[in-house]
């Protein structure tokens, strides 16, 4: 199969950031930009304009005139036209859009806080760059559809949320992280193993298969959809009771994704707490992430940080659940007489566990012997807002309605219990045990 | 179901409909231990740019 289409769009898009390039250096959207007040990203909005537009350029003009035979380099260069397609729609969202709606929001007045510190109905929302790139990237996909000559690359999203995790672990002191550790190792261990167990209760309970008891525990338990897959192989689950269980989590997390910010900022959490609330509460990594940084969208990136150490935490349980799923489903069909083989779950363990969160802790402890300069900190906030921007634009192009269709029956409705339950409860505990700053 | 068919679940298929022979509908690679390697050395990278931009 060849991947690459021969169009034009990607040469297209070359020469429109080109030349926004030169529109923004040279000064002639000085109006536009002092009305968004933006002034601040002229120089970022130049240097990559023309950084990315010079990319495009050049491989937009092989796609659309070279000849194309299948092979690696066909495959890997068709991902630059959906890479770029997801860069050029977070730079609209992050340098014109979530700008716009700021303003739109400030011309209503203040909705609370203080003549000194107001709040704007775009702050209590969460209406910045993440929230409204994720709502993009699911009206392109829902409504437009992504067009084909950007659907390889479309899948380079993930790669861009990963990298920003393991980057984001050069941001965390040693003292922070032996503060951040202890709390999320307790709160994750309750709530992890917690929900886990509620699920395979309410389960058994309403009589669903083992295998899907023991997938959707997982998944509602540990880190969603990388967990559902992990335990899938132990517990022999099938196919469509795999899809279940992504569907629900999937739903449940763009849910929580947009909700959390609202709630986070209706009860004015700091951010540890909401970092810790995000990192407990909400199902899958990415909307983590997302929660997160929308709550947070600018700064020092506080409740990132805390978020994505609780799910990190939350990742380093994964061995444990699949162990105790394995063992659980085996006496379970046994008890049943069913004769079930144990599986090589070890083997299953090394092979499944996600290697980005040693990568993480590598970044980390290169942090931590002093590799890192204090003046490389800014430059990679910088790189992570754009990661994730562009990690979390490409989720939302994923977050298909075919997808959400998925869920549904009674996966739908325990996931669902389990995780309003889990929701709730370590909001609670956040709110009366969770204090302080990092 | 092996434990090969269980990583593929719906993945290959997109919810557009459109199939991939290589990789899966959520990544461009083989695994997911490829892409995490992948994001390590992108990561090392930056870090590395930056480090080298900053001396």
């Amino acid at each position: 199969m060849v991947y690459t289409r021969k169009h034009p769009a990607l040469l297209i898009i070359g020469i429109v950031l080109l030349a926004h390039g030169f529109l923004i250096g040279g000064g002639y959207l000085g109006g536009v930009i002092k009305y968004l007040s933006i002034g601040r990203t002229v120089g970022e909005m130049t240097q990559l304009s023309y950084i990315f537009g010079g990319i495009a350029g050049v491989v937009g003009l092989w796609h659309w005139l070279g000849s194309h035979k299948e092979g690696n380099a066909d495959y890997y260069l068709s991902t630059v036209a959906g890479g770029i397609f997801i860069l050029l729609v977070a730079m609209i969202v992050k340098w014109y859009l979530a700008p716009w709606v700021a303003v739109l929001s400030r011309a209503f007045g203040p909705i609370a806080g203080t003549a000194a510190k107001p709040t704007f109905l775009h702050d209590v929302l969460g209406l910045n760059y993440v929230v409204l790139g994720i709502v993009a990237g699911m009206i392109t996909v829902n409504v437009f559809k992504i067009p084909e000559w950007a659907a390889n690359g479309v899948r380079l999203s993930r790669l861009g949320l990963k990298t920003g995790v393991i980057l984001l672990g050069s941001l965390y002191s040693l003292q922070e992280l032996a503060k951040l550790g202890q709390l999320s190792v307790v709160m994750i261990g309750i709530f992890v193993l917690g929900s886990a167990w509620l699920v395979l209760l309410i389960g058994a309970r309403r009589n669903i298969s083992n295998s899907m008891g023991g997938v959707l525990a997982a998944g509602v338990g540990v880190c969603g959809v990388s967990a559902a897959v992990a335990a899938a192989p132990v517990v022999r689950a099938r196919s469509d009771e795999i899809a279940y269980t992504i569907g629900t989590i999937l739903v449940f997390g763009v849910v929580c994704m947009f909700l959390f910010p609202v709630v986070g900022h209706m009860f004015n959490m700091n951010y540890v707490q909401f970092g810790a609330w995000a990192g407990t509460g909400i199902l899958n990594s990415a909307q983590v992430a997302g929660a997160a940084l929308a709550y947070q969208p600018t700064g020092d990136l506080e409740t990132l940080k805390v978020g994505e150490i609780f799910n990190i935490t939350r990742v380093l349980f994964l061995p444990i659940i699949v162990l105790w799923l394995a063992v659980w489903y085996v006496r379970r069909e046994n008890a049943s007489g069913v004769n079930v083989q144990q599986v090589d779950t070890i083997k299953i363990i090394i092979e499944k566990f996600p290697v980005f969160v040693l990568g993480f802790i590598l970044m980390f402890a290169l942090a931590s012997i002093g590799a890192f300069t204090p003046k490389m900190i800014s430059p990679f906030r910088e790189w992570l807002t754009w990661l994730f921007a562009f990690g979390l634009t490409g989720l939302g192009m994923q977050i298909t309605l075919a997808a959400m269709r998925q869920a549904g029956g009674e996966p739908m409705i325990i996931g669902s219990i389990v995780g309003v339950l889990k929701a709730v409860l370590s909001l609670i505990v956040v709110l009366l045990f969770v204090r302080g700053t990092i | 179901m092996t434990d090969k068919k269980s990583q593929n679940i719906d993945l290959q298929t997109t919810g557009g409909g459109l199939k991939y022979h290589r990789g899966s509908a959520l990544s461009i690679f083989k695994s997911d231990r490829y892409e995490d390697l992948i994001a390590l050395a992108c990561a090392l990278l930056i870090a590395l740019g930056v480090y080298y931009f900053l001396k």
